[in-house]
């Protein structure tokens, strides 16, 4: 049979990763624009203090949009992370503790309470062949009242050390977090279970067909979701010095957010984790080019609906016409 | 197969852009300023509001009262103001107080989306010099300033009035507010620790008004055929809702102590409303606190007024002080909360309608009061 | 429908004399209230290739789907290899060497091929993590192994065309070295020259003992291939057969006698250019001239991949031209929608091959399906009046001989060829001039197929004039007047008459361009 011409293998790296690129893209247009703004506004191109604190406000999103993004990944949603990070901030608030063993302890007590979150969603969702919506909709109410029920009202510190670590003020060594992050995922993308979580996301029929182990993989993946949204929680906790019930409800509209920014399909079967990733610091970047384009307060929200809508739309309409092209 | 392994260079770029990008920024990062203490007496100051969310009639009001007073003396000369909502949403204030402080402003304001979630940010911002004073929904960051009314004590108030008018003796109700908030709670107890010493005073019912006028109109007409004879009405929560109700029902309105609506003062007023008239106590959380806020930050950066947390008094109004135009707006709706400014010789602060409803500034200069030291 | 009794079928095969590797007996299934195995019989030995015909609805997916474990049929035993099974699950199938290619391609679009190829066995690291390089290269030599060049294993399957991922497919269920293979018409979505390389790894599979069953509509190649041949109809075992002629399989197939597959040509009214393309430009097409006349069938044939979709959808304004002119009725037309190939005055309508993504709404009533292109005419004030809705839709169902329960059913519970006809009957329920079919008896059973030839000479003879694309040669070498082949985007050759042969049409389809 002919052998027609192969596309240059950087073309085809584009193609498949058009939602990554995309959202680099994005990322970079962000950063130029608040550089610019931030130029305008001070005098001065944005320093080490502006790294940090953007690092820092972002490292919860930053993994609490991998969570979304692996659900959304498998073809499923997840409304329940901003629970999870709810209850995990709660706990770990009460329990670090301030002797490096008990941070320790608490840290991986916290991270497998929100993989048993996960897998309680995983469960329903896979065996109880319930909609991920419905499930993780109920059981975002459930870890919310476990959370103000582990910690009526906001407090509880967390030791200076742990903020150190998570959240250092002097310098964004999180950036390190996402790094073992990448690192954690490459490999997850690398065993069966990783290639399930895709298979099923793009058709759950054919992924059965093909002998993916379909249950296994989508109970994992939820599993998987509810640590990285513990891990969220811990970021917020170390970056606020201090407990709070409640903050973590924002995330779960926020970590969809993060997810759409990153280019990644709500189909499912599509994308990385690593775009959602750049999404997160893309909505960050959102905040603080508002923020120094000094538009009144009053329609702040308004504007970042358009600048979701835009970017949005400029990701599908890009990514559409790079299809076209790849047909051609 | 070569360009597999480009792949792997690829994902860690594209992953890394942000970084890349990023490297525009410059390190070394700056060390910490030692907190501030010299007076600022040569230059205008940098002072920001930094509210959680204008989603409801008070984060407005407050907001508005802000923007008023930074265009009247002697703010419109000494501050250079700002201000900015987060929509409720812990990370994104905290993001734009680290923006504040990118500014360089003197003092930021806070009425916080969590009362401990923006300690970091704030903790920072002290350490950097930087004034902090929230008020309203505070935070529990130890080296700001705090400015409050005492919630407790509003109970307390409102029930010494009604054990006072009624004689210590008498059927009374109690209309509470949202269940599980701080503030209703505190003002609960406290009412609850004043009937406690009167064994005489029988709250007969004890229902919520959601701290809706609305919605405390509708409980009141329900439960009000059950009930005997009412001497007395505590309500925390949307007072002429409870009167209204009254009023429908052809009952008499027994002395009355809550919230600030300008409903309930009218029926306070010579006048009467709806032709009944009570003999009532009215006050509530005032939305000035955002300017005894700016006013603090302003006294205390130019070193008039010593560092500490401010406990308001309750501005309160009773039949004898209500007085038409200054506390009470007759040509308003009932819905109007009246405590946008305080009234009489020692007001904390006193405002003119239009700065409450558009932010624009009353005539004169503003005379703002704080609280002895 | 006639009673079987009433036929004389050919003399049955003998039975088997090697020992039974699959054994069905008195299977039954039912999917809602539909029969689709009812108390079947089937058997099969190692290293037989083993056709099952029968119409769509005859069962033969169903039977498929119950020996790779895909469906457990409600009553009746499996016997594989000897031993009774219960298979609930494909993995069921594949721990007792079952691999299935099932008609519905089981592929992952988002994945790439090499991906989809070793799922399941994909090379590890030291650490026991997928090596993504070695699965490129793993898939790339298997492939290769297999004759495969054309297909790049990274590219997503999404990416790759339908007789690809087809091919995909049948590599991946061989590469698992299966003991029996199902193959639920591999053909369907492959031309002449891949059928050619399925039948040269049928016959590799075959040395090696493997029992293949497979089901096709297209007789030739059950013909050429099969060793045996089992009829179903309405869910039973008719009869099996080592050699049966066509028609009396389809006399067994339908239960009634079919004379001839293809109807005669309507002669051709005056020769009026009903719809012309001048240098026609865009996606894959590379300036195609063709004329279409009033009252014609006129076949496209080629090579899969070589431009006919684009130019069918160009056609119909579904697809952008970068050049190039279409005339509609003498007269230049812009077609930048579909919408405006359907207005008025131009009349074209388009009927695709994947009826199930590209035009029906499977959970929708087949009255709905049909009446969605009129529903303009049928409604006064945009109120729709539900008693024209139901008389034009009965209407057509009768006109087209769609075999339904009724008109309320979805059209999810008709065959495959049925369906076709209710996308059949929306179109021409706007009362098209111009009619683009595009592949419509893919997938189609034979008794379905020769109803759609019919339909589609009598629409020609009522002076419809009719654009024909087929990946069966021997399907445009009978039913259209003229045929264009087409390759690498533009038409290499015209044939008519008696150069109107499959032969002629595929040798030009695969000749090289330096020839032409």
């Amino acid at each position: 049979m002919p052998q027609p011409k192969r596309k240059a293998a950087w073309i085809r790296l584009v193609e498949q990763n058009a939602g990554l690129v995309l959202s680099a893209v994005l990322l970079v247009i962000a950063i130029v624009l608040y550089c610019a703004i931030y130029y305008a506004a001070q005098g001065r191109l944005p320093g080490g203090f502006e790294l940090t604190t953007t690092v820092n406000n972002t490292m919860p999103l930053v993994f609490a949009g991998a969570a979304q993004a692996i659900v959304v990944i498998t073809g499923g949603i997840d409304l329940s992370v901003g629970g999870v990070i709810d209850l995990t901030n709660a706990l770990a608030a009460l329990y670090l503790g301030d002797s490096p063993l008990s941070m320790v302890l608490c840290t991986i007590g916290v991270i497998a309470v929100g993989g048993a979150c996960g897998l309680l969603n995983g469960l329903l969702v896979a065996y109880g062949r319930l909609q991920p919506i419905l499930v993780t909709l109920a059981t975002l109410a459930i870890f919310q009242g476990l959370a103000i029920r582990v910690l009526p009202a906001p407090g509880g510190s967390v030791p200076e050390a742990y903020t150190a670590i998570l959240a250092n003020f002097e310098a964004p060594y999180s950036l390190v977090f996402i790094v073992v992050l990448l690192v954690v995922w490459a490999l997850v993308r690398r065993t069966s279970i990783g290639v399930g979580i895709y298979a099923i996301g793009n058709d759950d029929l054919a992924a059965k067909s093909s002998g993916v182990k379909n249950l296994r993989s989508r109970v994992t993946a939820y599993v998987l979701s509810g640590m990285l949204a513990a891990v969220a929680g811990l970021f917020l906790v170390a970056n606020a010095t201090s407990g709070d019930p409640t903050t973590g409800n924002g995330y779960t509209l926020r970590s969809i957010v993060a997810v759409v920014l990153g280019g990644i399909s709500l189909f499912g079967g599509r994308g990385t984790p690593i775009s959602a990733v750049i999404g997160a610091f893309v909505s960050t970047m959102i905040v603080n080019i508002l923020f120094f384009a000094q538009i009144d307060p009053l329609y702040q929200s308004f504007f970042e609906g358009v600048f979701l809508v835009v970017a949005v739309l400029l990701t599908a309409i890009i990514s559409r016409l790079m299809r076209r092209r790849a047909v051609a | 197969m070569s360009f597999l392994l480009d792949r792997r260079k690829f994902l860690l770029g594209a992953a890394g852009a942000g970084l890349a990008a990023g490297g525009l920024i410059s390190f070394p990062f700056g060390l910490a300023q030692a907190a501030e203490t010299k007076p600022i007496t040569d230059r205008k100051l940098k002072i920001a509001l930094s509210n959680s969310f204008i989603g409801n009639k008070w984060r407005l009001t407050m907001e508005n009262l802000f923007k008023s007073a930074l265009q009247m003396e002697p703010y419109k000369s000494e501050v250079e103001g700002s201000w900015f909502n987060s929509g409720n949403d812990v990370s994104k204030q905290s993001q734009q107080i680290a923006n504040l402080i990118s500014q360089g402003v003197d003092a930021i304001l806070v009425d916080a989306a969590s009362p401990t979630g923006l300690n970091g940010i704030l903790h920072q911002a002290s350490q950097r010099g930087i004034l902090v004073v929230s008020f309203d929904n505070t935070v529990t960051e130890p080296t700001g300033l705090k400015i409050g009314m005492d919630e407790f004590n509003f109970g307390v108030l409102w029930a010494e009035f009604v054990a006072k008018k009624i004689n210590g003796k008498g059927n009374v109700i109690m209309v509470t507010g949202v269940a599980g908030t701080y503030d209703d709670d505190e003002r609960n107890k406290g009412g609850d620790s004043v009937w406690a010493k009167y064994p005489d005073i029988k709250v007969v019912a004890r229902y919520t008004g959601m701290w809706d006028s609305a919605v405390t109109q509708t409980n009141t007409a329900a439960i009000l055929p059950t009930l005997p004879k009412i001497d007395g009405i505590w309500s925390g929560s949307g007072t002429d809702g409870v009167l209204k109700a009254f009023v429908e029902a052809g009952r008499p309105l027994p002395p009355t102590a809550g919230t600030g609506e300008n409903g309930f003062r009218k029926f306070m007023t010579k006048d009467g409303y709806m032709g009944q008239k009570v003999d009532g106590l009215s006050f509530d959380d005032a939305p000035f606190e955002s300017v005894i806020a700016l006013e603090l930050a302003r006294a205390v950066l130019r070193g008039t007024y010593p560092r500490g947390n401010v406990v308001l008094p309750a501005p309160a109004v009773t039949n004898d002080t209500i007085e038409v135009g200054v506390n009470v707006f007759p040509d308003q709706p009932d819905s109007l909360n009246c405590l946008f400014t305080d009234s009489g010789k020692n007001a904390l602060v006193q405002f003119c309608i239009d700065a409450a409803l558009n932010g624009t500034p009353c005539e004169g200069k503003l005379e703002v009061r704080l609280p002895k030291a | 429908m006639d009673s079987p009794s009433a036929l004389d079928p050919p003399a049955e095969a003998a039975g088997p004399s090697a020992p039974l590797l699959v054994e069905c007996v008195g299977l039954r299934k039912t999917f809602g209230g539909v029969v689709a195995l009812n108390d079947a019989d089937f058997n099969a030995i190692a290293g037989e290739v083993h056709a099952l015909v029968g119409e769509n609805g005859a069962g033969k997916s169903t039977l498929i789907k119950a020996i790779g474990g895909r469906i457990r049929p409600d009553a009746g035993t499996i016997r594989i290899k000897g031993q009774a099974q219960a298979l609930g699950a494909p993995e069921d199938g594949h721990a007792l060497g079952i691999r299935t290619v099932f008609q519905e391609l089981t592929l992952l679009g988002g994945m790439t091929v090499a991906e989809n190829l070793l799922i399941g066995r994909e090379p590890r690291g030291r650490l026991g993590f997928i090596h993504r390089r070695r699965m490129g290269e793993e898939a790339e030599a298997l492939l290769a192994r297999m004759g495969i060049e054309h297909i790049d294993p990274l590219a997503l399957v999404e990416e790759t065309s339908l007789a690809e991922r087809q091919i995909v497919e049948i590599v991946r269920a061989i590469n698992n070295r299966p003991d029996i293979l199902l193959l639920d018409e591999p053909t369907s979505s492959l031309v002449e020259r891949e059928v050619n390389w399925l039948y040269g790894q049928i016959e590799e599979l075959r040395k090696r003992d493997t029992c293949i069953i497979f089901t096709s509509h297209r007789w030739h190649e059950i013909r050429n291939v099969a060793d045996r041949i089992t009829v179903f109809r309405a869910g039973r075992h008719v009869g099996t057969f080592e050699d049966i002629d066509e028609s009396e399989a389809i006399t067994l197939m339908t239960g009634k006698r079919v004379s001839t597959l293809y109807p005669a040509v309507p002669p051709l009214p005056a020769r009026d250019a009903a719809l012309e393309a001048k240098g026609l430009r865009g996606g894959r097409l590379n300036g195609v001239d063709l004329t279409l006349h009033k009252g014609e069938i006129l076949g496209v044939g080629g090579l899969a991949g070589h431009g006919h979709r684009e130019l069918f959808f160009s056609l119909f304004g579904a697809e952008r031209t970068s050049g190039g002119e279409i005339l509609v009725g003498g007269k230049p037309v812009r077609l930048a929608s579909p919408r405006q190939a359907t207005r008025r005055g131009i009349d074209i309508a388009l009927v695709p091959e994947d009826r199930k993504t590209e035009g029906l709404f499977l959970g929708m009533s087949i009255r709905n399906n049909m009446t969605l292109s009129v529903l303009g005419r049928i409604s006064s004030a945009g109120v729709l009046n539900f008693g024209a809705e139901r008389r034009v839709a009965e209407e057509m169902a009768r006109r087209l001989g769609v075999r339904m329960q009724g008109l309320r059913h979805p059209v999810g519970s008709l065959s495959g060829g049925n369906q076709q006809k209710v996308l059949i009957g929306r179109w021409l329920l706007m009362e098209p001039r111009i009619l683009l079919l595009y592949d419509i008896t893919r997938g189609v059973d034979v008794a379905t197929k020769h109803e759609l030839y019919e339909l589609v000479s009598r629409l020609a003879g009522q002076g419809h004039s009719i654009l024909l694309y087929s990946s069966d040669a021997e399907e445009l070498a009978h039913l259209p007047h003229r045929v264009l082949v087409m390759r690498e985007g533009r038409i290499a050759r015209e044939l008519a008459g008696p150069d109107m042969t499959a032969e002629s049409i595929v040798s030009a389809a695969v000749r090289d361009t330096a020839q032409s």
